[in-house]
């Protein structure tokens, strides 16, 4: 018998073998026969009116079959979309066009080539018109409205907090800082691209949707509520996600392309694959982040953070196409108060409609946390420096204390466990803090630049509690299905849906904890929305709080019934057994037992009468708090007087997550968020020119991180169980994502801070350290 | 994008007006220009021009106006072009005065803008690589007007008009910079 592997073991990954040598089976693996192929038609204006659409040069081109435009789809009225936030999308247009790169004609082609030579000799006549790119602009009177059903660029204005004891509290402060921070826009650039090929079988009005999705079961619903009217109904809808090359938020939304796949199969009765290239998936799909925050923060006279007040400015583009609970129009932007004890605070966010891509995705990030943290952990350490005090010693007088969890945020949320000083305590040992400092100050001396930048964040996790959360109104549970067989093997099915995280691996752990059967005899299985229970899928670091609590609690189910077959095996009574992992044994007898193995096997040989055969168990898990992970993160940078070169020389992470699964999937977890934390801190940003071309629609100009740039990473760990989730654990996929960004911002304004520089927003690209150096007359110049 | 110069040309005013308003002539002078189609005599033709920035490249066609005409002192001309996901708009004025000796001084300006594929994949070249082929444009010009035999001479179309990546650009050693033509 194997190793069980239950939790805390680092136990290879059971999906490892196919992935490494080729053989994993990515949407783009998948051929039909007879599937035609679609590729897109996409606007180079940000703003145009269509005046007419000709396709016959195109249609002479061999090997290509049709198209599909927005007229075409209208008569369906499928030329629009619900988005994710209850917003309006446009499919394919009718009459005008509200962003660069957005779809304008689908081409169906007999293959892939075809395709393209299709698109390339499509003719569409535009007449443009004014362009908005800046959402201040937007949100001006007279400013160039982006949506014709709407009166303004203003989609939403939300509040929280109180803001006149906020403003006597800033009133009364000692310290006040106040700095305007934009995160920037960026991208998750998946290495696989989006995708799907919809397969229409006429004769039974069936779908089968293979697709790169994140959440299977919602696409599901999704489809079947915007296009009932035309035939497609949920029993007779099977959405398959594969294996996926990475999703990071980025294979949550439905894009238009996959719509219009599923629409050209429907007409002509064929399989219609399309797969993005690179550029599409840059210029079209969801971006993430483009917050422009100012952000205020007050303390009493012995450095005490009193309050907080922040004004955002959320560009949304064209569509309020954000992954956002509906409750929560600005997502989870709210915790923002962070690691910090205080209760007065106040935030306002508007969102405006720009002339670009709809978005944004939660990158790696429940929901606008990243934005958050990263103003919280910058305004902090603006505080600190303001005062004089050391950033580390000014955040551990600040933190909320290990006695005072759970305990209530300004804005409400209830974090559910902590210990923040001994996180940082340990991070500040792991990097030998107090020496950095005196090389910094003797570096400094020498007129060197050297920074040491801290990021104590809190993070939430794990939506969500159905009180709370819902996407287009279906609450944020998540579910396990379990089959244990005769021989003591088990498959368990989940809403969920991996894509990259290990699923395969620690979900079969946590079974195997509960169970005692060895993971490497337990399969598991997402994606397939025939088979797997209804879940809200994976994102937001939700999987191991919400699926993973399914599992555990569908394992005791199991094991409540295997008492029951054990009592009638061993002659015994029920509450006589003794449970010791992976079998029964008789009190006092320890001699007298039967492992789960024998046990499966009478669930379906030998079942007491009055009790179902079988050994099965279904839970859905809706869990009664988020999950609260938080860490301590500690950059040290060098900067290059003569290039403005920022290098980040020693990266420490100390992550608290709860009780972690299986520790080297941990870890790299953590390597690969920090590593996509580090990218938009020094590299990645998706800009725009004022007629709103994307500059960077390729990886020759959007800049992300290889081995070659990315430092090495030195992690730790602190381990603050969550004391409401069924076996402790908390969610790490997007902690580093969150906490790296401002420990590395924070660092290079440490480094500058004596030459007057009080903030700069990231990416922190050599250019632009060069010249805020230049600026403030510390570079080193010829 | 704004592009503006001055440059001189050793001819009288009314020759240079002549030349430069002459479409088929100033095709042959344009890197990348493939076919011109006079559409309305002086007024409007249709063109096609290959052009490239660095490994982006593009076949756009188009057509040109001649918005204002004020013989030989001033004109200003507007042209749309499409490519493949691509579009480009350009406004261009000149205006012409007399230089010392018999020469004529030109003055011209264009506002250019481009959107889509091209302006996404290429916007860090864009600039260089357009003062780049406006200069090789106004070479051959100013070549072809003052050397006689050049002027009578039936060139052929300049190749498609493709610049390296790098820049600034070095002056000599464009693929459109020395048409047979010019040669001699």
């Amino acid at each position: 018998m194997p190793d069980v592997n239950g939790l805390g073991h680092s136990m290879r990954r059971k999906e490892d073998p196919r992935f490494i040598r080729g053989q994993g089976n990515y949407i783009d693996d998948l051929k039909l026969p007879g599937m035609l192929w679609l590729d897109i038609v996409r606007s180079p204006y940000a703003h145009a009116r269509i005046k007419n659409i000709d396709t016959s040069k195109a249609a002479k081109i061999p090997g290509v079959l049709g198209f599909v435009t927005g007229r075409d789809l209208e008569k369906y009225n499928l030329h629009w979309m619900p988005t994710l936030m209850s917003d309006q999308q446009m499919v394919l247009p009718t009459d005008t066009v509200k962003y660069q790169s957005q779809e304008v004609v689908g081409v169906i082609a007999a293959d892939r080539y075809a395709a393209a030579d299709g698109v390339a000799a499509v003719e569409v006549d535009y007449e443009p018109l004014p362009v908005v790119v800046d959402p201040h602009q937007a949100l001006q009177p007279g400013a160039v409205k982006v949506r014709d059903d709407k009166d303004s660029n203003r989609i939403w204005h939300w509040e929280v907090g109180d803001p006149a004891a906020t403003a006597q509290a800033f009133a009364q402060a000692a310290t006040v800082v106040k700095e305007k921070i934009y995160i920037p826009r960026i991208h998750v650039a998946s290495i696989e691209t989006c995708g799907c090929v919809a397969d229409w079988d006429a004769a039974n009005k069936h779908l089968t949707l293979y697709m790169t999705t994140q959440a299977p079961h919602a696409i599901r619903t999704v489809l079947a509520l915007v296009a009932g009217h035309v035939g497609l109904s949920e029993e007779n809808i099977r959405v398959v996600s594969p294996d996926i090359g990475g999703g990071f938020g980025g294979k949550v939304p439905v894009y238009p392309g996959y719509v219009i796949a599923v629409a050209a199969s429907v007409l002509l009765g064929k399989p219609i694959k399309w797969i993005e290239d690179r550029s599409e998936n840059l210029a079209a799909d969801s971006f993430a982040r483009d917050y422009h925050i100012t952000a205020e923060l007050a303390a009493d006279k012995d450095g005490r953070i009193t309050a907080m007040r922040m004004d955002t400015v959320a560009d949304h583009g064209y569509s309020d196409a954000q992954a956002a609970p509906s409750k929560f129009p600005a997502g989870l932007f709210h915790i923002a108060t962070g690691s910090y004890d205080f209760q007065t605070a106040y935030l306002a966010v508007d969102a405006a409609y720009t002339n670009k891509p709809p978005g944004g995705v939660a990158y790696r990030c429940s929901f606008r946390v990243t934005e958050a943290v990263h103003a919280i952990e910058r305004m902090v350490d603006i505080l600190a420096h303001e005062r004089g005090e050391d950033p580390a010693a000014f955040r551990m007088k600040n933190f909320i204390k290990p006695e005072q969890f759970p305990y209530k945020s300004a804005f409400g949320w209830e974090y559910d466990s902590g210990d923040y000083h001994k996180a940082l305590r340990l991070a500040m040992d792991m990097i030998g803090y107090e020496d950095l400092r005196r090389e910094q100050a003797e570096k400094r001396a020498r007129g060197e630049l050297m920074g040491i930048g801290l990021s104590s964040f809190t993070e939430i996790v794990g939506a969500g509690p159905s009180k709370h959360f819902d996407i287009l109104g279906i609450k944020m549970f998540d579910s396990c299905e379990l089959r244990v067989h005769p021989t003591g093997k088990a498959i368990a099915r989940f809403g969920t849906k991996s894509q990259g995280q290990g699923h395969e691996t620690t979900y079969a752990q946590i079974i195997a904890e509960e169970l005692g059967i060895p993971a490497e005899h337990i399969k598991v299985e997402e994606g397939d929305t025939d088979t797997a229970p209804y879940g809200l899928g994976t994102y937001a670091s939700r999987s191991t709080p919400t699926a993973g609590a399914a599992g555990a609690l569908a394992a005791r189910k199991v094991r409540d019934k295997a008492r029951k077959i054990a009592a009638h095996l061993l002659e015994a009574a029920e509450e006589d057994l003794v449970w010791e992992r992976g079998k029964f044994h008789v009190k006092g007898a320890p001699g007298r037992s039967k492992t789960i193995q024998d046990i499966a096997l009478a669930a379906y040989t030998n079942h007491p009468q009055g009790l179902e055969a079988g050994l099965e168990a279904v839970h859905y898990y809706d869990p009664p708090n988020l999950t609260y992970p938080f860490g301590s993160y500690i950059c040290v940078v060098d900067i290059d007087r003569g290039t403005g070169q920022v290098q980040v020389r020693r990266f420490v992470a100390v992550d608290d997550c709860g009780v972690r699964i299986n520790p080297m999937i941990v870890e790299g977890q953590i390597h690969g968020g920090l590593t996509q934390g580090f990218a938009p801190a020094l590299m990645e940003e998706m800009q725009y020119d004022e007629n709103g071309n994307l500059y960077g629609g390729t990886f020759m100009d959007y800049m992300v991180p290889t081995a070659v740039e990315s430092p090495k990473w030195e992690v730790g760990e602190t381990v603050t169980p969550s004391p409401h989730h069924p076996f402790g654990a908390k969610g790490v996929g997007e902690s580093p994502t969150v906490g790296a960004p401002p420990a590395i911002a924070n660092a290079v304004v440490d480094a500058l801070w004596h030459l007057g520089v009080r903030h700069v927003d990231i990416p922190l690209t050599a250019p632009k350290i060069w010249e805020l150096l230049k600026r403030h007359g510390a570079a080193l110049e010829e | 994008m704004h592009l503006e110069g001055t440059t001189t040309i050793k001819a009288a005013r009314q020759t240079v007006w002549e030349f430069l308003t002459d479409p088929t002539r100033v095709a042959q002078c344009a890197p990348g220009v493939e076919t011109v189609e006079i559409l309305e005599p002086g007024k409007k033709f249709q063109a096609t021009a290959a052009i490239g920035f660095g490994s982006v490249k593009a076949r756009f066609t188009g057509t040109a106006e001649f918005l204002e005409m004020d013989a030989p002192n001033r004109a200003k001309i507007q042209a749309h072009g499409n490519a493949p996901g691509s579009a480009a708009d350009v406004i261009s004025e000149m205006a012409l005065v007399d230089a010392p000796d018999g020469a004529t001084e030109l003055k011209w300006s264009a506002d250019i803008t481009v959107v889509g594929q091209i302006a996404s994949l290429a916007a860090r070249m864009m600039t260089p690589v357009s003062q780049k082929l406006t200069g090789l444009f106004f070479d051959e010009v100013r070549k072809r007007i003052e050397g006689p035999a050049a002027a009578s001479e039936a060139a052929p179309t300049a190749p498609p008009a493709t610049v390296a990546a790098s820049a600034p650009l070095p002056a000599a050693d464009p693929p459109a910079a020395d048409p047979p033509a010019a040669a001699g």
